[in-house]
């Protein structure tokens, strides 16, 4: 199965942030290693995706979920007798009674912050499901109490572990497409999806009262798929968010992201089925990325002239096709294929860094950028939308 | 309990909702309440009544998660219905859909002294696991002591009528439950998962020879209505099921005759255990690859073949189906 080992480069951050400043400035405090025994982790909120956490959770050998906590003992209850772990409702017990090394926050996302540094004042390492904060502010709030208190942070950006985005950053790395020049990302999001419903039915729903509503709740992963080959820490941005089928909140969003080397462009729509695909585009070819499938098509330019190209286009097309079927086929008679892979191959990749006193698979400045471009994202995107309303 | 002036009822604008409302409104005495979601659509609610009936139904918006709405729609009410319930979604959604409702809803109906709290539970409560192949199932039998072994829905609801019973002696707040079998009629398909299992266009059909236990959303809602109308059963739980029960053979060859085209493989009855025993072993094997939807506990909770006893609901609360089993059918496959 595909794991990832510690050799595995970590997410490169390759621009300067505020957040190396901080890391940098603050009194840090050594995190000491967590050796070799196992790590014991707890989620923190019991909703829809804690059930992929305790799913994944179950498939790594060297982890222990040691309790789960959420105000809502009903919803405590199902997480705790479906997974056998103990369960809680009050964090503070939890944090003395099960001693977790890792806490996962996965609630909503206007408590990450301040359950972030309470957790890690309390000493214990954190892992934050996406978005990482409301805004860039309680990000740097929470990077400097981790460096403070010498925990670590992780941020749930699985996607980039996931085991198609691994082979598509090796393929970019070969220079299968040559130089990597545009990412195009998109995401569909049926609007009376499970929860987008949920947020549509409810005006007081929490997503709603977030900065970038319902986006800030989504676009976390279309957006890091693109600032993971696009370096810029502000790249330019073009674009606006749309309301559409008569509802009172944006729920289109088409972002051009222009930097040195390389653009992107994010659409997210609830007028699409959903999906999850990335195309990148180099000076040789493109891929697109397909993480639903589990494929990666790939597509050179034609090496044959005129009405030859033709020809040699599908058949190279037809042979692309062909390895991504028996690379699935092989997969899935060897049980590997699984929808929250990424996740996993994150999990594992964070706790051997912990085990091993080793930098963290996201740096503490990558989940600040992207935060911050969120914020920017938002801020342009409120402020086209009161140039129109003027 | 007083004479009942004032009903009320959450999940009125659903499946079952809009047909209890009906049924409530052939009392010229009863003004029914409904609180439904502030984006919820009324029309179909109120279309088919009548102007008098219409002045007796009064809509009131708001979200079960707020307990100043809920007290105030619950005030002066002499019987809730709770009807609202998700049906789909993963575990938590359910629970936080259903569930946790559940609390608030008995905690405001306690505050304002509502006269009878009436819960609309599931057949599929029962830990029909342990019970004998044809035994029959009343109301005394037991609740699924593995419930988290099974759907999701099931979970839920098994969790939700503890919690309703712990409340109601917790509250003394007079609980009627109901717990009806698969809901059919206009609008929805007949062939669910008792029949079998939909995979892609081909239906596996499971077994086939044991009694469905179906009820036709207007029988069901009449049985819903008594447990809330009639005095003398607080504390007590009904089934509801259709009287002449189907077999999953007789569905599928009824509709084929009707000229729906039906694909389909059938397993039989001996067949699905070794059959879930395999899945759930491959399911295990590969962490989840092909998630563990069938399991041996599961299977024999589904497809067991066992008689549902509706003689409680018949005995305590009058109750006669209004549509026969062949006429609901033929009414359900016309819609």
């Amino acid at each position: 199965m595909t794991t990832m080992t510690s050799t595995e480069p970590t997410r490169r951050s390759s621009s300067t942030t505020n957040a190396d400043a901080i890391e940098s400035s603050a009194p840090s405090t050594q995190a000491i290693p967590l050796g070799d025994r196992p790590v014991r982790v707890a989620i923190l909120g019991c909703g829809q995706i804690a059930d992929a956490h305790l799913g994944q959770l179950q498939r790594i050998r060297f982890a222990e979920v040691v309790g789960v906590c959420d105000s809502y003992e009903d919803l405590a209850y199902q997480a705790g007798v479906r997974f056998n772990v103990p369960q809680f409702t009050d964090l503070d017990n939890m944090l003395q009674v099960a001693q977790p090394d890792v806490v996962h926050i996965a609630t909503p996302a206007h408590t990450h912050a301040p359950l972030a540094i309470k957790l890690l004042h309390a000493g214990c390492h954190v892992y934050v499901e996406k978005p990482f904060t409301l805004d860039v502010a309680e990000a740097d709030r929470v990077i400097e109490v981790a460096a403070n208190t010498g925990r670590r942070i992780c941020i749930g950006h699985d996607q980039l572990f996931d085991p198609m985005w691994l082979r598509a950053r090796q393929l970019v790395q070969s220079g299968a497409i040559g130089e990597a020049r545009h990412v195009e990302s998109i995401l569909g999001y049926p609007i009376d999806g499970k929860f987008g419903a949920l947020v549509k039915g409810d005006p007081n729903h929490w997503v709603r009262k977030l900065p970038g509503g319902l986006f800030q709740n989504t676009i976390s992963h279309p957006l890091y798929r693109i600032t993971d080959l696009l370096p810029d820490a502000e790249p330019v941005l073009l674009g606006n968010w749309l309301r559409r089928g008569g509802l009172d909140f944006p729920t289109e969003l088409h972002i051009a992201l222009e930097g040195e080397q390389v653009a992107g462009s994010l659409t997210f729509s609830t007028h699409l089925p959903p999906q999850r695909i990335t195309r990148i585009y180099g000076t040789r070819g493109h891929l697109a990325i397909d993480f639903d499938g589990q494929v990666i098509r790939r597509a050179a330019r034609p090496r044959m002239p005129g009405a030859f190209a033709k020809l040699e286009m599908p058949w190279r097309g037809f042979w692309d096709s062909c390895g991504n079927l028996g690379r699935n086929m092989w997969r899935f008679a060897c049980g590997d294929i699984h929808y929250f892979a990424g996740m996993k191959n994150l999990f594992e990749a964070f706790y051997r860094s912990l085990q091993q006193g080793t930098e963290p698979p996201i740096p503490v400045a990558e989940i600040r950028r992207v935060t911050g471009l969120m914020d920017r994202i938002f801020e342009h995107c409120r402020s086209q939308d009161s140039q129109e309303t003027t | 309990m007083n004479t009942i002036q004032r009903v009320c009822l959450t999940g009125a604008t659903g499946f079952l909702g809009r047909r209890l409302v009906q049924r409530l409104l052939t009392d010229p005495q009863l003004q029914v309440r409904c609180l439904v979601r502030p984006t919820s659509d009324v029309d179909t609610l109120l279309e088919p009544l009548s102007p008098e009936q219409r002045a007796r139904v009064e809509v009131v918006r708001g979200e079960l998660h707020d307990a100043g709405y809920l007290r105030q729609g619950l005030a002066e009410s002499d019987v809730v219905y709770h009807v609202a319930a998700a049906l789909g979604g993963n575990t938590s959604t359910l629970f936080l859909n259903t569930v946790v409702p559940t609390r608030r809803l008995m905690a405001a109906a306690s505050a304002v002294n509502v006269g009878r709290f009436v819960l609309i539970s599931s057949l599929g409560v029962y830990g029909t696991r342990e019970l004998r192949r044809w035994q029959q199932v009343d109301e005394q039998a037991a609740l699924d002591p593995r419930a988290e072994q099974r759907d999701p829905y099931t979970f839920s609801k098994v969790r939700q009528e503890l919690v309703a019973r712990e409340l109601s002696a917790e509250l003394k707040l007079p609980l009627v439950i109901v717990r009806p079998g698969v809901i059919y009629g206009e609008g929805r398909s007949l062939l669910t998962s008792r029949v079998g299992l939909q995979v892609g266009p081909l239906l596996v059909r499971m077994g086939g020879s044991h009694p469905l236990p179906y009820t036709y959303v207007e029988n069901c809602a009449e049985g819903v209505k008594l447990a809330g109308l009639v005095p003398g059963v607080d504390g007590e739980t009904f089934n509801l099921v259709d009287d002449d029960p189907v077999t999953g053979h007789q569905l599928v060859r009824y509709l084929r005759r009707q000229g729906q085209k039906i694909r389909s493989v059938w397993i039989p009855g001996m067949c699905i255990q070794p059959l879930s025993w395999i899945y759930a072993t491959y399911s295990r094997w590969s962490q989840g690859q092909l998630p563990p939807v069938i399991t041996p506990y599961r299977s024999a909770a589904i497809w067991k073949p066992l008689r549902y006893s509706n003689a409680q609901a018949k005995h305590k609360l009058n109750w006669v189906q209004p549509i026969s089993t062949e006429q609901a059918l033929e009414r359900t496959i016309a819609g």
